[in-house]
């Protein structure tokens, strides 16, 4: 197979997904195409993909980060919390603080992970406690506020026309995406978590790149934290809650499998979106909200079962076997 | 660290984790009592076994699923479940109770099935799998109760939940003392009970020696669907009325007392009794920070390090490379 094959086979199901329920929702409700529902819809997936990207980078590794809403929480009231004048300085501390310690707590997960060599579910749970409780020391109660000037700009349009949120995290896809397929790092996140002891024997440093992952997963939830700040103009100390499992949710909605090695960013726009667009669509139908958990469940469900690569894997077995019914494999067991 | 017969001490440890959170528990009774005066009388001890004895029931599934190297993220949703529909079913009346406690711990079973026949026949992650429940199952609650829970739990519930016999033991205990001799059964005497084991330890081997792995994880995830839903159900008794969100911490809770009490989150090593001496340090701790008056913030940064230090002593994996 080639890379183009598998990048097809990971990324088609969820856009096509997404093409079917954006279809569905300009059918049923003209409104929902319009540019303005569009651009809200840009700003409210943002972070969302964000921790969605953090997630991808740990899961890639067979891991799993179960501390990102912490991580979300504690940078987003970190952000708030600083000096809030619009001088270059305090823009400056804004833009350099919060990621500062994203990634020192991701490094932090990956030091306890990798040198102690436990669970990183668990670990992961415990330090997201902690971090909570960090987080509620800082800021029991929502507050704070963010400079009017980055809060302007990152809610703002570029030219008057094009999103600032869509340019974010379009450009955070795509540079993230190059970072796992285009460097030795990126490679070496697939290897590890394709089999490590492999990755390990072919030299690739399995505990340092490891490190490094979790760190990169703390540095990309300080921008969903930052980048939450700024359109809220202040700070929730339980921001981040929702986001841990929807950031698993979404990255599997976008092919990455939880056994590691197999999966991207590139999906993670698309699997975003459908995540939002269901809330959206049932809101733009005056459905009670009560109805929306049971639509998430099911949707996600669905997603799930056709994203999963042994469903699909299955299906396109199927399919080529009918038309090149020469070339048998041996049946997978569990 | 090497004793006599050539074990390490964690090897030690390992094999007495229960011995070990006995000890911690007594411990941190003691603490309490030298802290303030009472916390090591009957009544509070009383008190915190029955806080324990939901998330107790609660961890008997957990710890059923994560003995298949699974994971159970929908018990939150169910516990809220139970506990909105018993209210609404038993509605304060006793001849209402039993039934309704049947008819709970079945839908709770059936919601159990659904996530099995996700995990063992679509090979869907238990981890999203166990959340999509969750979140139908939340979304059927609100419908259902139309965002206000409605009803009371009857008199014979309340005695379950709040009551005590023989001079202030809570019968909830005696309950959960039950279920947990019953599960402990299951897991050492039981074909099914070494099946749980095997199928945690390798699903694939377990396959391919003959054991319907996909019917046993059905019926794993079935028992944890049953014993959420029944917490719910019992936690009614306790606060007479429903709540809804009575049940979201409980999902990280019955995680965290699980891996507590020595169970691997790999699958196939570990058992239940681990896991009620688990339960009852969490909420012993939790106590403890309370009576020092610790606010929310430090408890929260408490219960991560006492996790922490918990897993360093005893989920060393053996780590081959630096």
């Amino acid at each position: 197979m080639t890379a183009n094959q598998r990048n097809l086979r990971l990324y088609l199901p969820v856009y096509s997904i997404l093409m079917l329920i954006y279809a569905l929702a300009c059918f049923i409700e003209p409104t929902f195409f319009t540019w303005n529902n569009n651009v809200n819809l840009f700003t409210r997936i943002t972070p969302l993909i964000f921790a969605g990207m953090a997630q991808t980078f740990v899961l890639l590794t067979g891991g799993i980060d179960l501390s990102i809403g912490a991580i979300i929480g504690l940078t987003n009231v970190i952000a708030a919390s600083l000096p809030y004048v619009d001088t270059p300085l305090n823009m400056l501390l804004w833009l350099l603080i919060p990621p500062l310690v994203g990634l020192i707590m991701g490094l932090v997960n990956g030091l306890i992970i990798t040198k102690g060599g436990f669970p990183p579910l668990i670990v992961t749970l415990a330090t997201g406690a902690i971090w909570k409780g960090v987080t509620l020391f800082i800021m029991p109660i929502p507050g704070g506020s963010v400079s009017l000037a980055i809060a302007t700009h990152v809610n703002g349009m570029l030219f008057g026309i094009i999103p600032v949120p869509l340019l974010i995290f379009f450009g955070g896809v795509v540079i993230f995406h190059f970072v796992l397929t285009r460097t030795t790092f990126g490679r070496s996140i697939y290897a590890i978590g394709g089999n490590e002891s492999v990755a390990y024997e072919s030299g690739i440093a399995c505990q340092t790149i490891k490190l490094w992952v979790y760190g990169f997963s703390g540095l990309l939830g300080a921008f969903a934290g930052m980048f939450l700040s700024a359109w809220m103009f202040s700070a929730d100390p339980l921001v981040g809650e929702p986001y841990i499992l929807n950031s698993i949710a979404v990255a599997v909605i976008a092919g990455t499998s939880l056994m590691g090695g197999r999966g991207g960013v590139a999906g993670i726009i698309g699997a975003s979106y459908i995540f939002q667009l269901l809330s959206n669509i049932l809101n733009l139908l005056a459905i009670s909200t009560f109805y929306q958990f049971v639509a998430k469940g099911l949707v996600l469900i669905v997603a799930l079962a056709w994203t999963s690569s042994e469903t699909t894997g299955y299906l396109l077995e199927s399919a080529r076997r009918l038309i090149l019914p020469e070339r048998s494999t041996t049946p997978e067991v569990r | 660290m090497k004793t006599v017969n050539g074990s390490t001490l964690r090897d030690v440890i390992q094999q007495n984790i229960t011995i070990l959170l006995g000890v911690l528990i007594i411990a941190l009774f003691v603490l309490g009592e030298v802290i303030s005066h009472g916390f090591l009388s009957f009544g509070h001890i009383g008190a915190v076994l029955r806080t324990a004895s939901f998330l107790g029931i609660v961890s008997i599934g957990q710890s059923l699923v994560i003995l298949t190297a699974g994971i159970d993220l929908s018990v939150g949703a169910l516990i809220t479940m139970g506990n909105v529909f018993t209210c609404m079913l038993i509605n304060g009346l006793d001849s209402n109770t039993l039934w309704s406690i049947a008819v709970i711990i079945l839908l709770g079973a059936t919601f159990g099935t659904f996530n099995g026949l996700g995990v063992a026949y679509l090979r869907i992650s238990p981890l999203v799998m166990t959340l999509a429940i969750g979140s139908l199952v939340t979304g059927i609650t609100l419908i259902v109760s139309q965002g206000a829970p409605k009803g009371l739990a009857s008199p014979m519930l309340r005695f379950i939940g709040v009551g005590s016999v023989l001079h202030g033991i809570p019968v909830i205990v005696i309950v959960w003392l039950l279920l947990s001799l019953l599960v402990i059964m299951l897991l050492r005497t039981t074909i099914f009970g070494r099946k749980i084991y095997y199928i945690g330890a390798n699903a694939r081997a377990s396959y391919l020696s003959g054991i319907k792995v996909n019917t046993n994880l059905m019926l794993v995830y079935a028992i944890s669907g049953g014993s959420a839903a029944l917490t719910g159900a019992l936690m009614a008794g306790y606060t007479h009325t429903a709540f809804l969100g009575i049940g979201n911490e409980y999902i990280l809770w019955s995680i965290t007392a699980v891996v507590i009490g020595g169970t691997s989150l790999t699958g196939g090593k570990g058992g239940y009794a681990g896991t009620i001496a688990g339960a009852i340090l969490l909420v012993l701790l939790e106590s403890l920070l309370t009576v020092i008056k610790m606010p929310e913030a430090g408890r929260k940064i408490a219960t991560g390090l006492l996790i922490l230090i918990m897993i360093s002593i005893y989920f060393r994996q053996k780590n081959q490379r630096t």
